[in-house]
């Protein structure tokens, strides 16, 4: 049984088919009696006005449930997800740390777990198609139901998490007429690894990539960490994140740093096409209207060659990047750059590679001089804007400065 | 034990009643308001007729269906409730709909045919200044004679500081049910911090008397200034469709929508001028406030008086020239925000003595020390109050030491010469804060308390419960003075009908004037209860008579001290009371004593006290990227005899997290014709869990009683906001150390990783050239 938290307001309702939903008016026992992680926010003070605390409880349930003890670490990173106006978290964060002493982990759900599964159980793992007057969803609950579905309709939206596309219907108010939703096929779930390569089935969530990309892909891994919320994160794919194809695209510049190779699949076969030719502009793919996206292949990178990611954007957490950045080097052994691919989100129409600061610093010595100098050109590589989250300056500064900063990061070992 | 806060079980299982939970039994509609896309437009026509056909749309109104007044500024009457010749803001309200579902009202809203005339809008300071749109007069503040003073310091400093706005992100947005009674009566659930004025205005726009509205508020998710006044607008809003319909209605603002219509902390601009001796004391001090108003006056004009009461924040300046506009913009409205004032000016002398230090090559800790206000001498504002039983020098000692500030920021510049791209400061600063509404006659409450026969209590007051555990203090307060167990003690919700004309529960008052009027009210009822006790104890207990000056009331037992025999339970007393025909409910009344000024010579005693913190701030800010993270952060705060420490403790926390909002990460935008840019949580950003300091400190300064006020406490809403200030400074301090503390970095507020990393820029290019 696993439990996770959601944020609500992203979730289309058939999503949540063949789940147990369990909300905060669930958690209090039958005689009364609060459930730990409520009695362990009364006695920390973790509520003032109270309007967020609904959700902050369901977050520490979802940690609670996680089966072990959390540390401070993993507490701030269930809790960046929710918003409190009135605590300054302190007694929140204290809340989730008192939930130590209950080494067991009981509760009311732990009690009458094994009846949840055997009805869950029951639920057939099937297709869904809900039809009113004026929507059409389909579920399908394979990959090759869904390809048929996406080549019959071609104009139905394709959501994976739902987390971009869920914002046209509750911030936009739009009406979405149909909808593919791709989140019950077990083969896009899927992750396959081997010694060329990681393969990372596109409908993961984001938050599953984490662990699988941990030690061999750290700089990805280190961007998930600060990708939304975890919240977010169990929603999101990284197929929905390379569908969407967001100028920012937190993940795709340092999926680009690792040469990702995107695979698509229409009901004829499979197409694998690098990353940096599947963003082909302003939120568009060279993903063909009869086509979904399956799975991402990391190359396994050589012991020689250094990744790195880096996010500069407001506030460190649940923030779009103002710049993001993947960028991976190879280096000789005189020291001389091999390879180098500078890739930038936040900078331009669509993530970008600064390609005559990569061309300036092919062959060249990877000193400090050499790469401030090749830093300082990427202003040729890119015209950003300004917008709500910064200027124009501060972003060709920003992305010069990062250049540095992962020259300082190589330094480092 | 101090008591948990009285709604913490309803907050946790969900139960907690918000407006948008308030069951309504039929017949409920949506309202939504249409409102402006132009900064400043005539409005030339306006056609509603076929957004009137739309199925399931029962109201769509205009300015012309007001039947009242069509006005809602609290002080000066310039804020229309609907626009009828012209648009000053986007996001001023229109029109307004109601109907079945929120689909049908945007339906009519997209048949709604308003032409509009743009006209050129004013969007930020420079320009109303260059055009001179004020908002008002002028307001002066002198002592002393500065520009003599000037002229003779050793050393004098002159610059500018910009604050920038913020958004109050109260988690609930605004949100107002209106229920139609019988004949005019107006039921008014409303998310507001001053009921007795939306029950005011309520009854001007719909032309009724005040005793047909009634305002009730049970909570309201957050409030902080921002519906203070704002609220208003949502409850006459809503009190309009219902009126028209004679259904109920119930608007709550989408989030986009609250922050595009309603107002924020007011953005200054502020030019100062300081002299100074070589040690760094200040011998005058010349400041030039301007604030951005936005379209109408509002409170602005009360918020600038409190800029310029807290020009001075915990230091005595000999010689204070203080000249302060507020102007018009086309923008919202500004208005109350924690602080309401004090923030920009605080920041603004903290500024002046950050740079002092700077200049003469000292820890602005010691300048900071030697300016403090004296105890005997030294010690009288700019405005002619003496600061009495000042407790700086005693914070100060212990803040230093607790923080072990001088071995930090020892160890901070040795971190800084062998780190090249990450630099550390550190800083503290003090707050001295004005505890009272600076418009006198406000300072008032009143209460109305109940005793049942059971033994309960009822408690109704004045304020409003936003989160910051008033209702928690007034029952500890009721039970307190009664002798029961809290648990015997209900707070009731906030109801006009109950406790009418107060004021609104703001500047950091609530506790203070509600806790004396409950108080008071208790001893109301107690005085009769205690009369009626010892007279049934003289009955019982034939001989030597009970008095009622001897009469307890401890333990949940009302006894008489002279003989610990004769005693009955509190419940038991309450029916032999009942019994005798003694009334057992009484209101209670309460101003503040001994305050007044005069406003026109800015000279008086304003404040009922003051109340005091300092901070204690590390930072480590990456200069390649401008990201800081907070290391440490050490308050020392004085609220008096605390009336709840956890509730206080979390007042200061949250104050000083909200302030580190306002001086880091919140910043807000407007384009070029006048639209918030910054609208929603995906380009707006509060601090968030890990934007909190790794270590955190905070403790209460005991055992220094405050005399006068309610069991010895002090107010602590609004005063640890302004202890932000130490981190804003803290990053100052790390991006001077670029160049070594010789240069003055280009600073504001919010010191965004933007600005952070084009003053080091700038700093950088310095160095080269």
């Amino acid at each position: 049984m696993r439990y996770t938290a959601v944020d609500s307001c992203l979730v289309f309702l058939p999503m949540v088919h063949g789940k147990q939903i369990i909300t905060v008016e669930n958690l209090m026992d039958a005689d009364g009696s609060l459930h730990p992680v409520q009695q362990a926010l009364v006695d920390t003070y973790g509520s003032q006005c109270g309007f967020c605390t609904p959700g902050i409880v369901m977050t520490l349930f979802a940690l609670y449930k996680s089966g072990h003890t959390p540390t401070r670490t993993e507490i701030d990173d269930a809790l960046v997800g929710n918003l409190c106006r009135c605590t300054g978290y302190r007694p929140i964060v204290d809340a989730g740390l008192a939930l130590a002493v209950h080494t067991d982990r009981k509760d009311k759900f732990s009690r009458t777990e094994e009846e949840t599964i055997v009805l869950l159980r029951q639920i057939k793992h099937e297709s869904i198609r809900y039809e009113s007057c004026n929507q059409l969803y389909h579920r399908p609950a394979t990959l090759h139901e869904a390809l048929v579905l996406r080549r019959n309709s071609l104009d139905a939206l394709v959501v994976s998490g739902g987390t971009d596309v869920a914002l046209r219907v509750t911030k936009k108010h739009e009406l979405l007429p149909e909808i593919l939703d791709l989140s019950a096929i077990p083969e896009l779930k899927e992750v396959v690894s081997s010694s060329e390569s990681i393969v990372l089935g596109a409908g993961l969530s984001l938050n599953d990539v984490r662990p699988a990309v941990r030690i061999s892909f750290a700089a990805l891994a280190e961007m998930l960490d600060v990708f939304g919320s975890k919240q977010i994160r169990n929603l999101g794919t990284l197929g929905g994140n390379l569908g969407s194809a967001s100028p920012i695209g937190d993940s795709l510049p340092v999926l680009m740093a690792y040469g990702a190779i995107v695979r698509v699949m229409n009901c004829d076969g499979t197409r694998d096409i690098p990353i940096t030719e599947f963003i082909t502009g302003y939120r568009t793919t060279a993903c063909r209207p009869d086509e979904l996206i399956t799975s991402v292949i990391l190359p396994r990178p050589s012991a020689s060659v250094i990744v790195r990611s880096f996010k500069i954007s407001k506030r460190q957490d649940l923030d779009i990047s103002t710049v993001s950045a993947g960028f991976a080097v190879q280096l000789d052994k005189k020291n001389c750059v091999e390879t180098c691919i500078l890739a930038f989100g936040g900078m331009a129409a669509q993530t970008k590679r600064a390609v005559s600061v990569e061309k300036f610093l092919a062959g060249k010595n990877w000193t400090r001089d050499v790469v401030e100098q090749a830093a300082s050109i990427v202003k040729n590589d890119f015209s950003p804007i300004t917008d709500a989250r910064a200027g124009a300056d501060f972003r060709l500064i920003a992305a010069r400065n990062l250049i540095l900063k992962f020259w300082i990061s190589t330094q480092q070992g | 034990m101090p008591l948990k806060h009285d709604s913490a079980e309803k907050h946790v299982t969900g139960e907690a009643v918000y407006i948008d939970d308030i069951a309504v039994q039929e017949g409920l509609l949506v309202g939504r308001v249409v409102y402006s896309p132009h900064a400043r437009a005539r409005i030339l026509s306006c056609d509603l007729e076929a957004a009137k056909k739309i199925a399931g749309v029962h109201a769509v109104l205009a300015a012309k269906d007001i039947p009242g007044h069509n006005q809602m500024g609290p002080v000066v009457k310039d804020e229309p409730c609907l626009a009828e010749v012209e648009v000053t803001f986007i996001g001023q309200a229109v029109v307004l709909i109601a109907a079945e579902t929120e689909e049908q009202c945007r339906q009519a809203e997209k048949l709604i045919r308003i032409s509009y005339e743009p006209l050129e809008p004013i969007l930020d300071i420079e320009s109303a200044i260059a055009k001179d749109t004020l908002l008002g007069p002028q307001r002066t503040m002198n002592r002393g004679d500065a520009t003599e003073a000037m002229k003779s310091a050793p050393h004098v400093i002159r610059g500018e500081l910009c604050t920038g706005a913020q958004e109050h992100w109260y988690l609930e947005t605004q949100s107002c049910l209106c229920v139609p009674g019988e004949a005019s009566e107006m039921m008014v659930y409303s998310s507001t911090q001053h009921p007795s004025e939306t029950q005011a205005l309520v009854a001007e726009v719909l032309d009724l008397r005040r005793n047909d509205v009634v305002v009730e508020v049970r909570r309201i998710g957050g409030g902080f200034g921002g519906k203070e006044t704002e609220g208003n607008h949502t409850a006459c809003w809503a009190a309009l469709l219902a009126h028209a319909t004679g259904r109920p209605v119930k608007i709550r603002l989408f989030r986009a929508d609250d922050m595009i219509m309603t107002g924020k902390r007011h953005r200054y601009l502020i030019r100062y001028e300081a002299g100074f001796d070589n040690d760094g004391k200040l011998e005058a001090v010349k400041l030039e406030f301007n604030s951005d108003g936005g379209a109408a006056t509002d409170l602005s004009f009360a918020i600038m008086e409190r800029t310029m009461l807290h020009a001075d924040n915990a230091y005595y300046v000999p010689n204070m020239s203080i000249v302060a506009r507020v102007l018009k913009t086309n923008l919202p409205s500004n208005g109350a925000f924690r602080g309401f004032g004090g923030p920009q000016a605080i920041a603004a002398m903290e500024t002046i003595i950050d740079r002092i230090a700077r200049i003469l090559r000292k820890d602005s800790a010691d300048v900071r020390f030697m300016n403090f206000y004296g105890i005997d001498s030294r010690n009288v504002t700019h405005y002619g109050q003496t600061v009495e039983n000042n407790p700086l020098f005693m914070l100060y000692e212990r803040i230093m030491q607790s923080s072990d500030y001088v071995k930090r920021r020892e160890a901070a510049a040795a971190f800084n010469v062998s780190h090249e791209f990450v630099k550390r400061g550190i800083a503290m600063t003090p707050v001295k804060f004005g505890i009272s509404f600076t418009t006198t006659f406000l300072n008032q409450a009143g209460a109305l308390v109940a005793v049942y026969l059971d033994g309960t209590v009822l408690v109704n007051h004045g304020g409003i419960e936003m989160g910051q555990g008033l209702n928690t203090k007034m029952q500890s307060i009721a039970a307190l003075e009664f002798g029961i167990h809290p648990s015997a003690v209900k707070v009731n919700a906030t109801n006009t009908s109950k406790v009418p004309n107060t004021s609104a529960t703001a500047a950091s008052a609530g506790a203070d004037l509600n806790g004396m009027a409950v108080r008071n009210a208790a001893i109301a009822i107690k005085e009769r209860v205690a009369e009626g006790v010892a007279q049934l104890f003289s009955e019982q207990y034939p001989g030597v008579p009970s008095v009622k000056q001897h009469i307890v009331f401890v333990d949940g037992r009302i006894s008489d001290a002279q003989h610990p025999d004769r005693t009955i339970a509190f419940a038991d007393a309450m029916v032999q009371m009942n019994l005798r025909r003694i009334s057992l409910s009484a209101s209670g009344f309460y101003s503040t004593p001994n305050i007044g000024w005069d406003k026109i010579k800015g000279w008086g005693k304003p404040f009922h006290y003051y109340a005091f913190g300092m901070a204690v701030t590390e930072v480590e800010v990456d200069l390649l990227t401008g990201h800081h993270v907070i290391i440490r952060t050490d308050i020392l705060h004085d609220v008096g005899d605390s009336l709840n420490e956890p509730i206080d403790l979390g007042q200061i926390e949250g104050g000083y997290v909200q302030g580190l909002g306002w001086c880091t990460t919140e910043e807000i935008r407007w384009d070029a014709k006048g639209n918030l840019m910054t609208h929603s949580p995906d380009t707006y950003k509060i601090p968030g869990v890990r934007d909190i300091p790794m270590d955190f400190r905070v403790q209460l300064l005991k055992e220094v009683p405050n005399p006068e006020t309610i069991r010895n406490s002090k107010a602590v809403g609004e005063p640890p906001f302004m202890l932000a200030l130490s981190a804003w400074l803290a990053i100052k301090d790390a991006v001077s150390a670029v160049r070594n503390h010789e240069v003055e970095p280009d600073f504001a507020i919010p010191a965004t990783n933007e600005l952070i990393v084009m003053s080091v820029e700038k700093l950088r290019n310095l160095c080269d050239a």
